[in-house]
């Protein structure tokens, strides 16, 4: 139940504070969202350089890196996922506690980018697991971590805490794990995960 | 530094059979390399390290190189007995034509090293050695027990041509994980069919994906 | 009952407890009514940096690594008498000095009985 934004601009003159459950739950997750200590390749130096005084990730509650991922919320695939580190990063993310997030940053985490021919690159973490905010480029600069940042800040706002269109996190039926792929002779077994990826289709 | 002669001239007086070619390099560079036999190149290898005028100290790269099966169109002469008629009379006549004949010269993995002296600043030398073949003599003489830094650029080429290195401390996969069966660097590699999308293919990439999508919709057609 | 002049310290004590207790109490009350419980036999795996973990994590250490580690310590220690004791070296008398030396000579005679027992061969 959403209050009428009129009367809480109205009663905030007053001094009285009107909110929902819902809004304050979700102020508190996207204040406080905590990344995982972790980096593949370059952009994880952007990504490092992205916490730093000069660009301070601190601002939006997401200075703590967290080393274990029992205590992190979100994921930043920050470079290439070779086919050998591949199912590391999903089990992984399997071991974060929910809710969890993924942005993946930068061309090889969302494409293989440069490599994505490449006989030991991954075309995309998102063929294992699902993806909050994609960054492209190569690597991408703070300020687009930053935005990525703002843009799953503004996802996290708007979601539900009950209904059909609540999260996976507050959805019993929804699944929690997403299966580690082996390391088949030729290739990752299975090459994509069809329930998190389906072919997108090419608008020309 | 000596030329490469002069380099062979040594290493044949000190290792008895040693068997040192030379390759010569027909481009600008002019960087012509030593062809070492397998079974002396370890010998040889110690004589270019320890060699006082030599005293390559600093193994700089290995390279890893796939050559493959070359098909050879040769033209030769050849004699024939033909029957004829000859002036009315049948005879057995000796023709002699131009024939071109295909021979396939076997393909072979190449390691190609390269050598600097750090205590005499000169270099490259640079030495190669061929397997027997690309299938089943693939194995080499390791160079780590002569250049500690040989080992993981040998695990490499190991890990991306299938050269099994002799001698080598720790022949594992260095990029790719136990159990992989091919080797990508080979340029008979064929890489797994991993075509379904592709937003920006080309050239290659855009064959490969047209045939993914041709063989997916044969699929499905023989599915229905 | 209000009399009693312990009343206002168990209002406290009942406040202060609350104050630690509701958090949880919320917070599991959150879980059961909003966030469902999904554990898998991935998530619930031992943690290590995304390998798979493999053997047990009770091993047997060396029993060498204990003695050095009470060995360091001791010495430790004295570094930290032995600095007021530089310091104040010049305006020392002569039973402060003495007693000092005698702590050290304890301390070498702790250290010389373990090197003849062997403890600082590490091998």
């Amino acid at each position: 139940m959403a209050v009428d934004e009129g009367l809480k601009i109205e009663l905030g003159k007053q001094g009285v504070f009107v909110t929902t459950l819902q809004e304050l739950y979700n102020w508190g997750r996207r204040s406080s969202v905590w990344p995982m200590n972790f980096g593949l390749a370059c952009c994880a130096i952007e990504m490092i350089a992205t916490t730093m005084a000069r660009y301070d990730l601190a601002r939006f509650g997401a200075e703590v890196f967290r080393p274990s991922p029992r205590q992190a919320d979100l994921m930043i695939i920050s470079g290439t996922v070779t086919k050998k580190m591949a199912p590391q990063v999903v089990r992984l993310y399997n071991q974060m506690g929910e809710p969890r997030y993924v942005i993946a940053m930068g061309a090889c985490a969302i494409s293989g980018g440069p490599f994505k021919q490449g006989y030991n690159v991954l075309k995309g973490i998102d063929r294992y697991i699902p993806v909050d905010v994609h960054i492209p480029g190569c690597p991408p600069r703070p300020e687009a971590l930053l935005e990525a940042f703002m843009t799953l800040q503004k996802k996290i706002d708007a979601q539900h805490l009950t209904g059909e269109e609540r999260p996976r996190h507050l959805d019993a039926e929804a699944p929690g794990m997403f299966p580690v792929p082996e390391q088949g002779e030729h290739d990752l077994e299975p090459p994509a995960n069809k329930n998190v990826w389906t072919v997108p289709v090419v608008i020309r | 530094m000596k030329t490469v002669e002069e380099i062979k001239a040594a290493i044949e007086a000190a290792v008895p059979g040693a068997g040192v070619e030379v390759v010569p390099n027909p481009g600008p560079a002019a960087q012509h390399s030593l062809l070492l036999k397998p079974d002396t190149a370890v010998a040889v290898a110690t004589f270019l390290r320890d060699d006082t005028e030599l005293a390559l100290d600093f193994l700089s790269n290995v390279t890893g190189v796939d050559w493959l099966d070359k098909e050879i169109a040769e033209k030769v002469k050849v004699t024939r007995t033909v029957a004829k008629t000859v002036d009315g009379q049948e005879q057995q006549v000796e023709e002699t034509a131009e024939e071109t004949q295909k021979r396939v010269e076997p393909g072979y993995l190449e390691v190609v090293y390269h050598l600097y002296s750090v205590a005499k600043k000169h270099g490259p030398v640079v030495f190669r050695m061929r397997t027997g073949n690309r299938t089943d003599m693939v194995e080499l003489p390791s160079m780590t027990p002569v250049w500690r830094s040989a080992e993981f650029q040998e695990r490499e080429v190991f890990d991306l041509y299938g050269v099994a290195f002799k001698g080598h401390p720790d022949l594992r996969r260095i990029l790719m994980w136990e159990g992989f069966k091919d080797h990508p660097m080979r340029r008979d590699y064929v890489e797994p069919d991993d075509f379904d999308y592709e937003p920006t293919a080309h050239d290659e990439v855009l064959k490969r994906a047209q045939e993914h999508q041709a063989a997916l919709a044969a699929q499905k057609g023989g599915g229905e | 009952m209000a009399s009693n002049p312990y009343f206002s310290l168990a209002v406290l004590f009942v406040g202060a407890l609350g104050f630690g207790l509701a958090p949880l109490a919320l917070a599991w009350v959150w879980a059961k009514v909003f966030s469902p419980s999904k554990p898998n036999a991935l998530k619930n795996a031992v943690y290590e940096c995304g390998l798979e973990s493999k053997g047990d994590a009770w091993v047997q250490y060396r029993s060498g690594y204990y003695l050095y580690a009470i060995i360091f310590l001791i010495f430790d220690v004295e570094a930290v008498f032995l600095l007021p004791f530089a310091v104040a070296f010049t305006g020392l008398g002569l039973a402060a000095s003495l007693s000092m030396l005698v702590f050290v000579l304890l301390l070498v005679e702790g250290l010389a009985w373990a090197w003849a027992k062997g403890v600082l061969t590490w091998a």
